[in-house]
């Protein structure tokens, strides 16, 4: 093992390169961990076309490639874990299932990604992490990570470090991770626990502590048989820490969530044009009022009873980016034509049924872009700013609910301005379950105007 | 329409995180792959969303994702890692107006050059940019083709104004659209598998899934054919080139474009994405007042369509183009190929360029 080439005998099956030298210094636990991943698979007779070896950045990314017979992926650093658990969400779900991944990532990498690590433990994906840890970057120059002890002496924390250390093990047991072990290198059983890590059906983590022989030794006194007290004040727990029978494989629970199904190509209800529109130009309407009172579905209803009547119709709705509160917009345009500008510059007919809507009419200077051809319909509560165009006063919110206001504006502007015939608008208003309160909007428009 | 254009073309596994004005895609996406059975998920980050989808697609199911500019500033670093695996994907970007967080309700045509630029080397993805629901289908199916037959991340790149705007949509007259899929290795041709093999440099390797019957070796570093990690062999530069020979040699098969030519006419208009829409409105009033024009819609950013371009602008004066960011975007990208004759930009930011500013343009420069 010092020698650092493979030995043939630790177990019956080897899936590493036969006779290739492994890249890591003399004395490195690399070594023991990556025999420990080998002695593991042999013991699990795993075939290797269903063995999936994930490779970070680091000492650790040289892993890979001493593998011979299994697959390989050597990724970025910190996001090994993402691409295996996309690998492993395709191949339970859409493929046989028959494939075990593991992720080897160092210290560095588990931090970078912890994230990573956090999301495939609350998944519960079939992905085993090796930890390797050894405390600091060691292909770098020997500088601090997050994982360094406090007083360790690394390269970047010359007088020793002063920031506590990640407990990897307690943040994964928070995402609720089935599986969590903490091993020594040199612990004779490792190949076992990682044997046990990659049989589980889920995410496991084997965090693996070892010290850099060519870093970690320089300027500290802890040795590789204490490295259970490598943490000041605190005895680590060693072993397997968590070992959870009951949570249910991610890629189990989704197939039983949503079956294989063969779905016919996606295709909304079409509607077929009944009425005969009397457009000439494009028309552009804006409406306003205010969220929760129905203005961007009034106009979806607009637009349906336009495209009954064989027109063409564009919709644009705008919010407050909280959207359940404040002004509620749409922009709507209608031409027999192609529409190509979805545009509108100058509009032919503003609805306005809120204090909310005409600020924020006024805000996008919807007024200033009126014409002598505008129509304005507001509700008679409002006292709208200065505008070309003529203006119809409707008490909509006193005569209907505010709910029904802005439709009870669009029917009044379909009923003046004649565009279409308002039984498209009826007829739209009826094929609708949640529209129904509506149809009694038409009695009250027909008696205002 | 988007979500519907990649079903068609067989995607099977999408991976998503929620922003503006890009979630409708996500949403519709986790409705349709869910029924199927397939795979819709949602991602902790966009980080996480494109590592999802690399994994899922070196797996070997077509797969994508959508985001907008904020989201895509995060994958840039995973999408390298898809052109150096050569792993094909497709990434609808929602651009919104930036940069940063900049306005998420907001239009814009800001990420052109950041897209296009975005590979460490100068590497070319294919870009392709949608201005109407019907060419958001078509060009969702045309980028996973493109993906899959070069085996390279393709960016739909969209905006806002196409991406958030409803309408009506003719469903009998979309275009029937061929499919095609990845070139699969088969053990038959005899020898070893390599993952990244090809003889002509612009040959694109045969591949073979992570989890399948051959050793598949992926990795992100700068590797030989067998993907073994190695720093400066020949072999190792030949892959390097290799990577943009096969795009830029199939750049007449990966380009596609829309132009209406009118015979005489001395201007041309270039544009992309909702501005080619109002393009298309301002050569209709110019032509209803008698103006000879012809227009270009660059339905193809990237490989940028030069001879293309070329062919229809050489009997022009002057040539328009016009774009939803303050700086000439593409202008900047393009305008060398036209020496000698006048370039005008039509820019605009915050809003949509309307079709009287294109026309101004015109006129104004009508001699």
């Amino acid at each position: 093992m010092d020698t650092g080439t493979v030995d043939s005998r630790r177990a019956n099956r080897t899936y590493l390169k036969a006779g290739s030298r492994f890249p890591f210094c003399k004395g490195c636990g690399h070594h023991h961990v990556t025999h420990a991943i080998n002695d593991a698979l042999g013991s699990l007779q795993l075939n290797p076309n269903n063995v999936n070896i994930t490779s970070d950045i680091g000492c650790v990314g040289l892993v890979d490639a001493l593998f011979d017979t299994v697959h390989t992926f050597h990724t970025t650093h910190g996001r090994s874990t993402a691409f295996a658990t996309g690998i492993e969400l395709a191949d339970s779900i859409l493929g046989d299932s028959k494939l075990k991944n593991i992720v080897v990532i160092g210290d560095g990498g588990a931090m970078i990604g912890l994230l990573h690590l956090v999301n495939a433990a609350q998944l519960n994906v079939d992905v085993t992490v090796i930890l390797y840890n050894n405390f600091l970057f060691g292909m770098t120059g020997g500088q601090n990570s997050s994982f360094s002890p406090m007083e360790f002496v690394t390269a970047t924390t010359p007088r020793g470090n002063i920031i506590p250390p990640i407990d990897i093990i307690k943040i994964l047991e928070g995402a609720n991770a089935g599986f969590l072990a903490r091993k020594a290198a040199t612990d004779k059983d490792l190949s076992d626990t990682i044997a046990r890590a990659i049989e589980y059906p889920g995410f496991a983590l084997v965090e693996v502590l070892e010290l850099c022989t060519e870093y970690a030794l320089r300027g500290n006194s802890i040795r590789g048989n204490k490295l259970a007290e490598i943490y000041p004040g605190r005895v680590l727990e060693m072993g397997t820490i968590l070992n959870n029978k009951e949570r249910k494989d991610f890629g189990d629970a989704y197939k039983e969530k949503f079956p294989p199904n063969s779905v016919k190509p996606m295709k909304e209800e079409g509607i077929i044009p009944k009425y005969i529109n009397a457009i000439e130009n494009q028309i552009g309407l804006v409406i306003a009022g205010t969220a929760g009172e129905r203005v961007q579905y009034s106009a979806y209803l607009l637009v349906q009873a336009a495209v009954l009547s064989g027109a063409n119709a564009t919709q644009k709705n705008d919010n407050p980016v909280t959207q359940g509160t404040g002004f509620s917009l749409s922009e709507i345009v209608i031409s027999k034509n192609e529409i190509n500008y979805t545009g509108i510059d100058h509009p032919d007919i503003i609805v306005v049924v809120s204090e909310d809507g005409m600020k924020e009419l006024i805000t996008q200077d919807v007024f200033g872009r009126t014409t002598e051809r505008t129509l304005i319909i507001s509700d008679s509560s409002l006292n709208l700013p200065l505008c070309h165009g003529s203006i119809c006063r409707l008490p909509l919110r006193e005569r209907l609910s505010a709910a029904a206001a802005a439709f009870g504006g669009i029917a009044a502007a379909i009923k003046l301005k004649g565009i279409f015939p308002i039984d498209a608008l009826k007829e739209i208003v009826k094929s609708q379950g949640k529209a129904k309160d509506l149809l009694s909007v038409f009695e009250v428009i027909e008696g205002l105007i | 329409m988007i979500a519907e254009g990649a079903i068609a073309a067989g995607c099977r596994f999408f991976a998503g995180y929620p922003i503006t004005p890009a979630s409708g895609i996500y949403k519709t996406m986790i409705d349709e792959l869910s029924i199927r059975g397939d795979v819709a998920i949602s991602s902790p980050d966009e980080i996480t969303a494109l590592a999802y989808v690399v994994g899922a697609s070196q797996r070997g199911f077509k797969a994508m994702t959508a985001t907008s500019g904020p989201g895509f500033s995060l994958m840039v670093e995973t999408l390298q890692y898809a052109v150096m695996t050569e792993t094909p994907l497709v990434i609808a970007l929602v651009q919104r107006l930036g940069p940063s967080t900049g306005g998420a309700t907001q239009g814009g045509q800001g990420d052109v050059l950041f897209v296009g630029h975005s590979i460490g080397g100068g590497y070319t993805i294919p870009v392709f940019c949608p201005s109407t629901p019907t060419e958001a289908y078509e060009l969702t199916i045309h980028s996973f083709n493109v993906s899959e037959k070069f085996r390279t991340p393709v960016v739909l790149l969209t905006d806002k104004e196409v991406g958030m705007t409803s309408e009506n949509v003719d469903y009998e007259a979309l275009p029937t659209c061929q499919v095609a899929s990845r070139i699969l290795y088969s053990s038959n041709n005899g020898g070893t598998f390599q993952p990244y093999a090809f003889e002509a440099l612009e040959d694109v390797p045969a591949f073979a899934p992570v989890g399948g019957k051959v050793k598949v070796t992926v990795t992100g570093s700068a590797h030989d054919k067998s993907g073994s990690l190695q720093k400066n062999s020949s072999e190792t530069i030949d892959v390097l080139r290799h990577l943009q020979q096969k795009i830029q040699y199939h750049a007449q098969e990966i380009v596609t474009l829309a132009t209406d030519v009118q015979a005489g006419s001395n201007v041309v208009i270039l544009s992309y994405g909702i501005t080619a829409r109002t393009a298309k409105e301002a050569i209709k009033r110019l032509r209803g007042r008698g103006f000879k024009v012809s227009f270009v819609n660059l339905k193809t950013l990237y490989p940028i369509p030069e001879d293309q371009i070329l062919e229809f602008t050489k009997e022009a004066h002057r040539v328009v183009i016009a774009e939803e960011n303050i700086m000439g975007l593409y202008r900047q990208e393009i305008e060398k190929l036209f020496p000698g004759k006048e370039v005008i930009g039509v820019n605009a930011v915050g809003r949509m360029i309307t079709p009287g500013e294109i026309e101004q343009a015109i006129l104004t420069y009508q001699s």
